[in-house]
C-alpha cells in the first residue's frame, strides 16, 4: 500500500470516528437547511451554491481589467499611474461585496446555524455527552464560515491583483497585493458572518423563545437591507475617504466596511492617521464579533437546545381573522372563481407564515428600494426636481416593481409543506386548472395598489396630474408583461411543487435576472421619457410592448400544447434525450 | 429497573405531568395510555432524560438518571413518536451513524446493520435517501436504530405507527420476545387493543394524573371489564361517544 492510500484510508477511518460525524451532520445541516424546511426550502446543492457565491468577485473582476489595462491607460494619456491609490474604491467595493454576499448566507442560514429538533430528536437520546454535540456543532459553524470567506473571496483574491498589477513590472506587488486584498476581504467576510450570529444569539439569548422565532424574519429582512444599503455605498464612500483626514466625526467611523479599507491601507503602508485608526477598529471588530458570537451561542445552546422539547409543548397563539374583510373586497372585484379565492387566501398565509418566504421576498423588497434610493439620491443630487421627469426618476417605481414581481415569483417556486399537497392533488381538476390566472392576481395585487396609493400622489405632487396618470399607465403596462413573462410556463398552485424548476440552471436564471433588471428598469425608463417628450416615441413604445406581450402569449401557447397539466412532482430536465432519427422519413 | 418517584412537569405553572409514579422490573412490558393531553409524551419525555423533570425522580437500576445520563442512554433504546430522521441519509448511513455514536466496534456493526435491514424488509432500499421512504420505512428504520446496541431499557412511543399488517405483527411478537428476554419495555400507544395484547402491566394517565397502575388483568378485573377499551372507558371518558356521534350528524347533515 502506498504512503498515499494510507493516509486516505486513515482519513476514512478518521471521518467515521464519532466527532467528525457529528461535525457532518451539522454541516449538512447548514449547508442543506434545518428541519423546519425540510426538502421545501430552495436547497441548492452545496456546488451549485458556493459556484453562485464565487460569481459575483470574479465577474467584477474581470469587468476591471478595462480601467488597470497599461495600453488603455496609455491610451487615456495617464502616465503616473498609482496602482494602490487607483485600486482603492475597486477595494472598498470587494470589501463591501464580501460583507454583503457573507453576511447575506449567514442570514439564508439563520436557522440551520444552531442545533435544531431534528438534532435533538436524533443525538440526545444516543450515550453522547451534550458538550460533545455542542463542540461538533461549533466546530461546524467554524467551518463552514470559513469555507463560505474563502469561496465569496477566492476568485476576486486571485484576479482581482493579477487585474491590478497587469501593468507593474515587479511579480512581488502583485503576491503583496494578494496577500493583503484576500487578508483584508476574508476578515470582512468573517466579521459579516459572525455579526450576524451574535444577532442572532443574542436575541435567542433575550428574548422568550416564542418572541425570537416570531421577529426573526422582521430580522432578517432588516439585516437584509442593512447589508444591500452598505453595498449602495460603494459609490459614495471612496470619495469620502478623501475627506476623512480633515473630518474628524465623519460617519465613516460607523462604516465597518470603512475600518476594512483602512485595514488593507494599514497593511499596504499608504493609510494616513485616520484611516489606520479605522484599520485598528477592523482588526478589533472582527475579535469582538467572534467573541460575542461565541458567548451568545454558548449561551443561548443552554438555553434553547437543551430546553427544546419544553419549548415544544408550549401553545402557540391564535392566528386570527383580522384580514377577512380585505378578502371579501377582493373576492368582490379580482378573485372570481372558488379556486382563486382558496388560492389567493392559501398563497398570502403560505407567504407571510413561513419564514423561508417571508425573509426571500422581504429581501427581494430589500433590494428594490435600494436600489430605487440610490437611484433616486444620484437623480436628486445630479439636478434636482426637474420640470418634467428624467428616465432616472421615472424608473424608480419599476425598480421596487421590478424586484417585488420577481420575489414573488421565486417565491412561488419555494415549496412549503409539500406533505400537505395532497388537498390541492385530490380536489382540483389538474387538466382544468387557473394556475396562471391565480399567480397572475397574486403577482398584481402586490405591486398595483401601491401605484395607486404612493406613486400616483408622488408624481402628482412633483410634477402634474398628466404626467401622473401617463406613468401610471405606462407602469401598468409594463407590470402587466413582465407577469406574463414571468409566468411563462408555469403550471402549478403556488408553494406545493416540490422542485424548483430554476435549480439545475440556477446560475443562468441569476445572471438572466440581472440582465432582465437593466433591461426593464432603464430601457422602459427610456422609453417612456422620451415617449412623453414626442408621441412618435410613444407609438414606438406601444408597438414594443405590444410585441414583448405577443411573445409571451406565442410561447406560452406552445408550452401549453405539449403540456398543460396541473405540477406538483417537476421532474429535472434530462441529461439526454431521444432525437427518434429514425422516424423522419 | 426504571422507576419514575412523584414525576411533574410544569410549563408556566401549569401541570402537564404531576406525581406520576410508577415501577418498571426487567422482564416487563408496561403499557401507558391516555386520551390526547394526558402527558404521556411528556412521561416519555422525562423518563428517557430528554425532559428534566419539575419535581421528582426517575432511577435506573437506582441511580438517578440525570447522575449520569451519557451511562444511562448506553442502555436505552429510543423510539420517538414522530420520526424525524435526516431526509439526506439513507437508511444504512443512518443506522451506521447511530451504532458508531453508540460505540458499537465497526467490525461488527455493517453486518449486524445489513442483516437487521434485511429482516425488516429494508434491504432492497437500503441506500436510497430517507427522504424517499414511506412513512412505515422511516418508523422501522427508527425501530432498528432503538433496538441495535441490545438495550436493557425500550422507550417506545407508538411504534406501530406507520406499519403495515406483516410489519405490525413482527414488531408485537417482537416486544414480547425482548420482555421474556428481560428487557424492561415502557410502551405508549393510543391503540388499546395491542396494548392489552403485549402490555403486562398498565399505567393509565389522564389530565398528567395517574388514574390506575398495575398488571393489566389486575386492573380490568377492579373495574369489572373484560376488555381493556372498556376499562379505559370507565376510567377515562368523560363524553357518550353515541351522542357525540348524532351531534356530529346533524351538523354535517345541515344545508
Amino acid at each position: 500500500m502506498t504512503k498515499r492510500t494510507s493516509l486516505l484510508s486513515k482519513w476514512e477511518a478518521y471521518l467515521r470516528e464519532p466527532f467528525p460525524m457529528l461535525v457532518g451532520l451539522s454541516m449538512n445541516r447548514i449547508f442543506h437547511g434545518s428541519n423546519s424546511s425540510e426538502e421545501e426550502d430552495v436547497n441548492l446543492s452545496m456546488g451549485i451554491l458556493l459556484t453562485l457565491l464565487a460569481i459575483p468577485g470574479g465577474f467584477v473582476s474581470i469587468f476591471l481589467f478595462d480601467k488597470y489595462g497599461s495600453f488603455l491607460q496609455w491610451l487615456r494619456g495617464q502616465t503616473n499611474f498609482d496602482p494602490i491609490a487607483a485600486a482603492l474604491p475597486d477595494e472598498y467595493f470587494f470589501i463591501v461585496l464580501s460583507m454583503v454576499v457573507t453576511g447575506g448566507v449567514a442570514v439564508w442560514w439563520w436557522d440551520s446555524i444552531f442545533p435544531d429538533r431534528r438534532d435533538f430528536a436524533n443525538l440526545v437520546h444516543l450515550p453522547l455527552p451534550a458538550s460533545k454535540i455542542f463542540l461538533a456543532n461549533s466546530v461546524a459553524v467554524v467551518i463552514s464560515t470559513g469555507v463560505c470567506a474563502i469561496d465569496v473571496n477566492a476568485a476576486s483574491s486571485i484576479l482581482f491583483p493579477v487585474v491590478v498589477g497587469g501593468s507593474q513590472t515587479q511579480l512581488s506587488f502583485v503576491v503583496r497585493f494578494a496577500g493583503v486584498h484576500a487578508l483584508v476581504v476574508v476578515l470582512a467576510s468573517i466579521f459579516s458572518f459572525f455579526a450576524v450570529f451574535a444577532t442572532a444569539g443574542l436575541l435567542m439569548l433575550l428574548l422568550p423563545y416564542h418572541l425570537f422565532r416570531r421577529i426573526s424574519r422582521y430580522v432578517r429582512t432588516l439585516i437584509a437591507t442593512m447589508l444591500l444599503a452598505t453595498l449602495a455605498t460603494s459609490f459614495a464612500v471612496p470619495r469620502m475617504i478623501e475627506g476623512l483626514p480633515r473630518s474628524l466625526h465623519s460617519p465613516l467611523r460607523f462604516l465597518p466596511s470603512a475600518w476594512f479599507l483602512g485595514f488593507g491601507q494599514l497593511l499596504h503602508g499608504t493609510s494616513d492617521g485616520a484611516l489606520a485608526r479605522l484599520g485598528h477598529v477592523a482588526v478589533a471588530a472582527v475579535a469582538s464579533a467572534c467573541a460575542v458570537a461565541a458567548a451568545t451561542y454558548t449561551l443561548a445552546y443552554r438555553r434553547c437546545f437543551v430546553r427544546l422539547p419544553e419549548l415544544a409543548d408550549t401553545p402557540t397563539g391564535n392566528l386570527g381573522t383580522r384580514s377577512s374583510s380585505i378578502f371579501r373586497l377582493l373576492d368582490l372585484f379580482i378573485f372570481h372563481t372558488p379556486f382563486q379565492r382558496a388560492g389567493y387566501r392559501f398563497a398570502l398565509k403560505t407567504l407571510f407564515r413561513n419564514e423561508v418566504h417571508a425573509v426571500s421576498l422581504g429581501g427581494s423588497l430589500a433590494l428594490g428600494a435600494v436600489f430605487a434610493s440610490q437611484t433616486l439620491l444620484s437623480a436628486l443630487n445630479e439636478k434636482g426636481v426637474s420640470p418634467r421627469p428624467t428616465a432616472a426618476e421615472l424608473s424608480i417605481p419599476l425598480i421596487l416593481g421590478y424586484c417585488l414581481l420577481l420575489g414573488v415569483r421565486f417565491v412561488f417556486d419555494i415549496p412549503a409543506h409539500v406533505q400537505a399537497n395532497w388537498i390541492f392533488r385530490f380536489l382540483l381538476d389538474t387538466n382544468i386548472h387557473e394556475a396562471v390566472a391565480l399567480a397572475r392576481r397574486i403577482m398584481l395585487c402586490f405591486v398595483m395598489p401601491w401605484l395607486f396609493l404612493a406613486v400616483l400622489p408622488l408624481y402628482i405632487h412633483f410634477w402634474s396630474w398628466t404626467i401622473a396618470f401617463l406613468h401610471i399607465g405606462f407602469i401598468t403596462v409594463w407590470f402587466v408583461l413582465l407577469t406574463e413573462v414571468l409566468l411563462v410556463g408555469f403550471r402549478k398552485v403556488p408553494f406545493t411543487c416540490r422542485y424548483p424548476p430554476f435549480r439545475p440552471a440556477a446560475v443562468v436564471a441569476v445572471i438572466t435576472c440581472v440582465l432582465g433588471y437593466f433591461a426593464f428598469t432603464a430601457m422602459t425608463s427610456e422609453l417612456e421619457s422620451d415617449a412623453l417628450a414626442s408621441p412618435i416615441a410613444g407609438g414606438f413604445c406601444f408597438v414594443i410592448s405590444l410585441a414583448v406581450w405577443y411573445a409571451a402569449y406565442r410561447i406560452r401557447r406552445r408550452a401549453l400544447a405539449g403540456e398543460n397539466h396541473l405540477m406538483f412532482e417537476a421532474t429535472p430536465a434530462a441529461d439526454f434525450e431521444f432525437l427518434h432519427l429514425s422516424d423522419s422519413g | 429497573m426504571l422507576q419514575a418517584i412523584g414525576l411533574s412537569k410544569y410549563y408556566a405553572s401549569i401541570p402537564a405531568v404531576e406525581n406520576v409514579t410508577f415501577d418498571l422490573k426487567a422482564g416487563e412490558i408496561l403499557g401507558c395510555v391516555g386520551p390526547n393531553g394526558s402527558g404521556k409524551s411528556t412521561t416519555v419525555k422525562m423518563i428517557s432524560g430528554l425532559l428534566e423533570p419539575s419535581r421528582g425522580r426517575v432511577l435506573f437500576r437506582g441511580e438517578d438518571i440525570h447522575r449520569d445520563l451519557v451511562g444511562f442512554r448506553k442502555n436505552l433504546g429510543y423510539v420517538p413518536e414522530e420520526p424525524n430522521l435526516y431526509p439526506y441519509l439513507s437508511g444504512r448511513e443512518y443506522l451506521e451513524m447511530v451504532g458508531i455514536l453508540r460505540g458499537i466496534p465497526q467490525s461488527r456493526l455493517g453486518k449486524k446493520v445489513d442483516s437487521l435491514l434485511a429482516l425488516f424488509s429494508l434491504y432492497p432500499s437500503r441506500h436510497s435517501a430517507m427522504a424517499s421512504y414511506s412513512k412505515g420505512m422511516r418508523q422501522r428504520v427508527l425501530l432498528l436504530a432503538a433496538l441495535l446496541d441490545d438495550p436493557e431499557v425500550l422507550i417506545l412511543d407508538e411504534p406501530l405507527s406507520g406499519l403495515d399488517v406483516s410489519s405490525a405483527l413482527v414488531l408485537k411478537s417482537l416486544i414480547r420476545a425482548l420482555g421474556q428476554q428481560g428487557k424492561a419495555i415502557f410502551y405508549c400507544s393510543h391503540v388499546l387493543e395491542v396494548v392489552e395484547r403485549v402490555c403486562s402491566h398498565l399505567l393509565i394517565l389522564r389530565q398528567g394524573t395517574v388514574l390506575a397502575a398495575g398488571p393489566t388483568g389486575e386492573i380490568q378485573r377492579r373495574i369489572g371489564h373484560a376488555s381493556l377499551e372498556g376499562t379505559f372507558h370507565h376510567l377515562v371518558e368523560d363524553v357518550d361517544p353515541d351522542k357525540v356521534t348524532q351531534e356530529i350528524l346533524d351538523v354535517v347533515r345541515e344545508a
